[in-house]
Formats: C-alpha cells, structure tokens, sequence
C-alpha cells in the first residue's frame, strides 16, 4: 500500500501541536462537510456530523495507526457512520410523526427546479449504499481502492454499486422531466 | 465486469480492453477516465477514440454533467473556528487531564515508598528480644515445683 499522506500530519495532531490542527482542518473540513451535505441532504446537519467528526479526530488522532486504511478513508468512514445515525434518526422521526410522506415538488413556494436540486433529490432518492458509492468516487474522487475499503468490500461490490447508482439516478431525472 | 478480483488487485492487468469491458467501466466510473481504476485508464484511453468507445463515453458524460451541475459551499468561517475552538478546548482538557493523572501517580508513588519503607523497617529491624527470661518458678516442664510435700514428711 502506497504512503498514507495524511500521517505524518495526523501524528502531530496526536501531539497537540496547534499549527498541525490547523492545518488538517483546512484540508478535510471541505472534505468532510461535502460528504455529509450530500449523504444528508441538509446543510444544517452536515454542519453538526463535520463537528462531530473533527472531535473523533481530536480523541482518536493520538491513537491513531494506520491499519488497513488510509487516514482519509477512516475520516469519510466514521463521517458516513454520523451520517447514517442521523438518517436512521430521521427516518424513525418520519415514521413516528408523519402519516405520509409530503412531496417537495407540490410545495406551491419552491424553489425553481434548478439541476443542482433535481440531482440533490434524485441522490436522496436512491439506496444510501449507491449514494455512498458515488459519492466516494465522483464527488471526492477517492480511487476505487480506497473507495471500497472506506465501504469495506470488494472493488466488484462497488463497480455493481456505482453501476446501479448512475442507472437510478439516471431513471429518476429522466422522471423528472429534466433529462434532455 | 472481472471476476473475484480482490481490494488489494484493484483492477485488471490486461492491456486489451473490449467494448464490453469499456462500457462497463464507463456505467460505474463514468465518461471521465481520470476516475477509472489507475491500471485501466490506459488500455481505455487506447480504445476511447473509437467510435464505439466515444458513443459509451458521451452517454456516460450526459449523467457526469448533470452531477457536476451539484456543488457543495466550502465551509463557512463560522465552522471552521468552532471546530478550532473545540480543538482547542479538547488539547486544553488532555493536558490537564495529563497533569491530574501525573498528580495521581506521583502521589500513588510516594504513598507506595512510605508502605514499601515501613514494610521494610519491620522486615529488616531485629525484633526486640528481653536480655534475659524471668521464669516463672512453678512454670517448668514438671508443673509446680514446689517442695515436695512426701518429702517434707518424710524429713518429719
């Protein structure tokens, strides 16, 4: 496995220095608040998993070894597990409290449907796993070494992941009436 | 779509790359092959130029342009210093957290050298014995000594 470039950094944020802070903040904060706004959907609460985030880092940063993955991949890790405890969360809220789902397009003050909402919804609207997938590989551009060992399976399981992902998504803009 | 192929292979090592090969790449990765497996964007730049390879890549590149059209704000200024603020609280807690632990030991150190000392003293020190033994008169190995009465009659 070729050198982890985060490690040297993140070795000296174990020991408390603050330039190394700093820095790594201003390295993987876009990184991490990328992740989350688009696993959630919701920039509010992407806010609150990247403090969250960053606080594993400050505990685990000490301790951390380089295993089997990289520094980055085991920051997007613990950044889509916040994501899926808050999507469980919402999910249970939805359940509990709302009888039925309320579409967003028949809302008569919304937005005009500019792409970058249809793509926004129509990622909300596959399986999270494909979600992640493209996400890893489009969006933050890991290689599909890292992307699979951050999902913790095979490069096939996420070729198929990818693969099904873009046909979804692909099915569902063209639903919505914004494929040309 | 290759067979068993594991994390650590990555991808294929063949040079050759077929249209189904390259369409199936082009479904998951999409048109750009920046994005494809390292060890596969040669052979599928080798077959792009083709006619079949171009029709896979403008169809992949339809979805990838709408993708793009997403873009996430970079954090504001605002998280940014929260997050420095609670790094700062954190490093800050560690090392008084560290001084009360160092505290701890050292007095768990010093109270384990006095327990250490004494059980040292008493261990090392002699134990006290008297210079001499007052016996007890009537305690022998024949119980009271005393004169014996027989005796004293048959004196008599």
């Amino acid at each position: 496995m070729s050198a982890d470039p985060d490690e040297e950094l993140v070795r000296r944020v174990g020991a408390g220095d603050p330039a190394a802070v700093q820095t790594l903040v201003a390295r993987k904060l876009p990184r991490i608040l990328a992740l989350a706004v688009r696993m959630l959907g919701d920039a509010a609460e992407a806010e609150d998993v990247a403090q969250e985030a960053f606080l594993r880092i400050w505990r685990h940063a000490s301790r951390w070894r380089r295993g089997n993955a990289r520094f980055d991949s085991w920051i997007h890790r613990v950044t889509l597990n916040l994501c899926y405890d808050r999507l469980r969360r919402k999910r249970e809220w939805v359940t509990d409290d709302l009888p039925e789902m309320v579409d967003p397009a028949a809302l008569p003050d919304a937005h005009p449907q500019e792409d970058a909402v249809r793509v926004e919804r129509a990622l909300q609207g596959i399986a999270p796993r494909q979600r992640e997938a493209i996400i890893l590989v489009y969006y933050q551009e890991m290689s599909n070494i890292d992307a699979a060992a951050t999902l913790e399976i095979s490069i096939d399981a996420l070729e198929s992941l990818l693969s099904r992902g873009r046909r979804s998504l692909q099915a569902i803009l063209a639903r919505d009436g914004a494929d040309e | 779509m290759g067979k068993g192929k594991t994390m650590a292979e990555g991808s294929r090592n063949e040079p050759a790359m077929d249209a189904k090969r390259f369409a199936a790449l082009a479904a998951a990765y999409g048109g750009d092959l920046r994005r494809w497996p390292e060890a596969e964007r040669m052979a599928g730049a080798i077959f792009a130029p083709s006619e079949t390879g171009q029709a896979i890549l403008r169809h992949a590149g339809t979805l990838d342009a709408r993708l793009d059209s997403y873009r996430v704000d970079a954090p504001d200024k605002a998280l940014h210093g929260s997050i420095l603020q609670a790094a700062g609280r954190h490093f800050v807690q560690r090392r008084r957290q560290r001084f009360w632990w160092l505290g701890l030991g050292l007095a768990g150190i010093g109270l384990a050298g006095a327990v250490a000392g004494l059980a040292l003293v008493s261990i090392v020190t002699p134990e006290v014995q008297p210079d001499h033994y007052v016996l007890d008169a009537n305690a022998t190995a024949f119980g009271d000594a005393s004169p014996d009465r027989d005796a004293i009659g048959e004196d008599l």
